[in-house]
Formats: structure tokens, C-alpha cells, sequence
């Protein structure tokens, strides 16, 4: 009576066989025990594995994987380098930049330069300003400060790093852009970028600020439009 | 919806097949990892309108492959000078990790790699022989045949306890 093989068994177990096959296969299985047990065996090692791997799948995806992908995804709207967040001193670049940003505030004596001090506070002016305020990440060809990320700081509001005569991280603060940091700028005088040091600082102060991950094209025109709010 | 919103969706089934494919859960993050990596490097390499889900399988499943005939060469090449030095400690390793698998994964890792690959598609992943078939680059009848031969393996090896 039965021309039923092995392969024709797993089929059916794997929701393979069409209606007249599984039929023609159940009918000898009925009439079979020694099918219907091999049967059964096929459909044990089916839910054993099925069951025991299901775990993996059902629990939360771990951070390295999310970081990468949301990594990539940054990269790939800003078009930057792919980094990694977090692990970088924070502590030296804070102290970097308030020796450099003190000497920046006293020479730059409120005048022409990119940054001056209001109320106590390092604060974008001129090109800078200007350019935080209106370029976008997406679209600086040719541009002499060039922003790079923009982001939303942890406990709200928007942040930007930029890179060019001076490199740093500005925040939108009441209707200025208070500097976070700054630091000699790396894409001075020459259009080879290398990584540097002061690029690994730059990092650590976005990785200290930032809320999630830096934001994509279209987020940093919304944001641009609604004046950084 | 991006690419990588796309693969994040896809990651809780991309892990499982790693693991099932792997000696143990670390062995299958990593894998899963180059397995990402790979994927957002040649991105441009994916037609879009087809399969993500399939097409990493894929890269996932090459990487896989490529590591385990690197750690095969790598054994045949070495065996002979260290078998002197540090048997102990990988001995104990082994055993150590030995002891930590289950019957499930224990049975798995004894099946050869081509029919462990076609076991995970199909039993653990739920792909149709086409999809797996497909996944492979084999045909639907040397992907049956696999499957037959793995699971009678896999009985075997697992005995009552399946």
C-alpha cells in the first residue's frame, strides 16, 4: 500500500505537501503504525528545534547591534565616518576646551571672530552663528565651517558639532548657540581629513550631550525650519 | 522605512538563525554582528522590491560557511605543533562548554554544515524549501534530500528526548 518515503513525511510535517498528497499521506500513516511513529518523530524534532531557538528571537535585540545600524544610519544621512559612541574621556576634552575656549573668548575680544562671550558664556557669533542658524548637514558644498551632526541633547533642546577653522559643539540656548566646546579646527587649510585626536574630543562632548542618535536629513531641515525650538 | 530601520526589524530572526547555526549564543552574536557589517557595506549590492530577509540569510550563511572551512584549514595546519601545548586548557574548555549545551545543541553541531544549514531554514526559520532552496543556491530536490538525511540524523542523536 505505501509508496510513502521519508522525504514525503517531512513534507508534510513542514506544511510542504499539496491537498491531494497530504491526504494520500495521511490515509497510509492511519493505516501504518510504524509511519504514524516515524511521524511522530519528525513532528517532535520539528517543535524541539522550532521551540528551542524561539527564545533568541523573542527577546530585546542587544545595544551593539542597535548602535551599529543606528550608527550606520547617521553616517549614511550626514555622510560622516562611521565612529563609535561612547568609550572616549570626556574629562580632557572638557578641560581642552575651556583653556582654548577662554584664550578664543579673550582674543577674539567680541569682535569678527567666531566666538565671543555674552553673560559669562562662550556663545557662537558672526559666520559661525550664521552657519548653525542655516546650513544643513546635507547641503554645505564649498561652505568654510561645516556642520556635522545635529542631534538633540539629553534633557531637550538641539545641539550641532561643527568642523572648520574651529571645531566644536554648539547648543541652541534662548536665541543663541552657547559652545560646548571648541577645539583648533581639523579641516584647516587642507581638504584631507584625517581622524585626530581633537576629532576623538569632539566625539566624547556628542556622546556626553547627545539623546539617541544624531538625526537624519530630513529631521535637520524640520529642525532648521522651526529655528532649532 | 531605511535600510536599517528595515535590518532592525529583521535582527530578532537574523540572531536566531545565527545561534542555530552556531557552537553556542556568543559564537552566533558574532556571526550576527559580521553578518551586519557585511550587509551595510555592500547595501548597494540589494535590489530593492526583493527579499532583505532572504538576502541576509544569504551573506550570513556565506559567512558562516567561510569561517568554518578557515577553522577547518586552520586545524589540519596547526593540529601537529600544538598538540603538545595547551591541549588541557582547550581540553577543558571543551568540556566546559560541552556541559552547557543542550541535547538540542549538542545534536546540531554534530550534523555537517550543509545539512544544519538547510535544518535551520526550514525548521528553526520557517522558510518554504523554495525560500531556503533559494537561500542555499541548491535545488529543491538536493534541499529535501538534506533535510531527509539531517533529520534522521537529528532522531537519532536525540533519541527519546525529541
Amino acid at each position: 500500500m505505501n509508496q510513502i518515503d521519508e522525504a514525503m513525511l517531512i513534507a508534510l510535517v513542514d506544511g510542504e505537501l499539496d491537498e491531494v498528497n497530504r491526504r494520500r499521506v495521511e490515509r497510509a500513516v492511519a493505516d501504518d503504525p510504524a509511519l504514524a511513529q516515524r511521524l511522530a518523530q519528525h513532528r517532535a524534532i520539528r517543535e524541539s528545534l522550532s521551540g528551542h531557538y524561539a527564545p533568541v528571537a523573542e527577546e530585546p535585540v542587544p545595544d551593539r547591534f542597535r548602535v551599529l545600524l543606528t550608527e550606520s544610519e547617521a553616517v549614511v544621512s550626514v555622510t560622516r565616518p562611521v565612529r563609535r559612541w561612547g568609550g572616549w574621556a570626556v574629562g580632557g576634552a572638557i578641560a581642552a576646551s575651556l583653556v582654548l575656549g577662554l584664550a578664543v573668548g579673550r582674543f577674539s575680544g567680541g569682535e569678527a571672530g567666531p566666538i565671543g562671550m555674552q553673560g559669562g558664556t562662550l556663545v557662537a557669533q558672526g559666520e559661525l552663528a550664521r552657519a548653525l542658524d542655516g546650513q544643513l548637514a546635507s547641503a554645505q558644498d564649498g561652505a568654510t565651517v561645516r556642520m556635522e551632526l545635529s542631534f538633540r541633547r539629553k534633557g531637550g533642546g538641539w545641539c550641532r558639532s561643527f568642523d572648520g577653522a574651529v571645531a566644536g559643539v554648539a547648543c541652541r540656548q534662548d536665541d543663541g548657540w552657547q559652545v560646548q566646546q571648541i577645539l583648533p579646527g581639523m579641516t584647516q587649510g587642507s581638504d584631507y581629513r584625517q581622524a585626530s585626536s581633537a576629532d576623538a574630543r569632539l566625539m566624547a562632548t556628542v556622546d556626553a550631550l547627545i539623546d539617541g542618535a544624531p538625526v537624519d536629513a530630513a529631521a535637520e531641515r524640520a529642525a532648521q525650519a522651526k529655528g532649532w525650538r | 522605512m531605511s535600510f536599517e530601520r528595515d535590518l532592525l526589524a529583521l535582527l530578532p530572526r537574523l540572531r536566531r538563525f545565527a545561534a542555530s547555526l552556531s557552537r553556542d549564543r556568543a559564537d552566533g552574536d558574532d556571526l550576527c554582528q559580521a553578518a551586519l557589517e557585511r550587509g551595510l557595506k555592500s547595501r548597494d549590492q540589494w535590489q530593492p522590491g526583493t527579499r532583505l530577509d532572504s538576502w541576509m540569510y544569504r551573506i550570513m550563511r556565506n559567512l558562516w560557511i567561510d569561517e568554518a572551512r578557515a577553522r577547518q584549514r586552520a586545524a589540519r595546519t596547526f593540529a601537529p605543533e600544538e598538540a603538545g601545548e595547551g591541549v588541557g586548557y582547550a581540553g577543558d574548555r571543551d568540556v566546559e562548554a560541552h556541559m552547557m549545551l543542550s541535547d538540542v545543541d549538542r545534536a546540531m553541531q554534530a550534523l555537517p554544515d550543509e545539512q544544519r544549514e538547510a535544518i535551520a531554514l526550514v525548521l528553526v526559520e520557517g522558510l518554504s524549501y523554495k525560500e531556503a532552496a533559494a537561500v542555499l543556491d541548491i535545488p529543491m530536490g538536493t534541499l529535501t534530500s538534506r533535510l531527509v538525511r539531517g533529520r534522521g540524523a537529528l532522531i537519532e542523536l536525540m533519541g527519546e528526548a525529541a
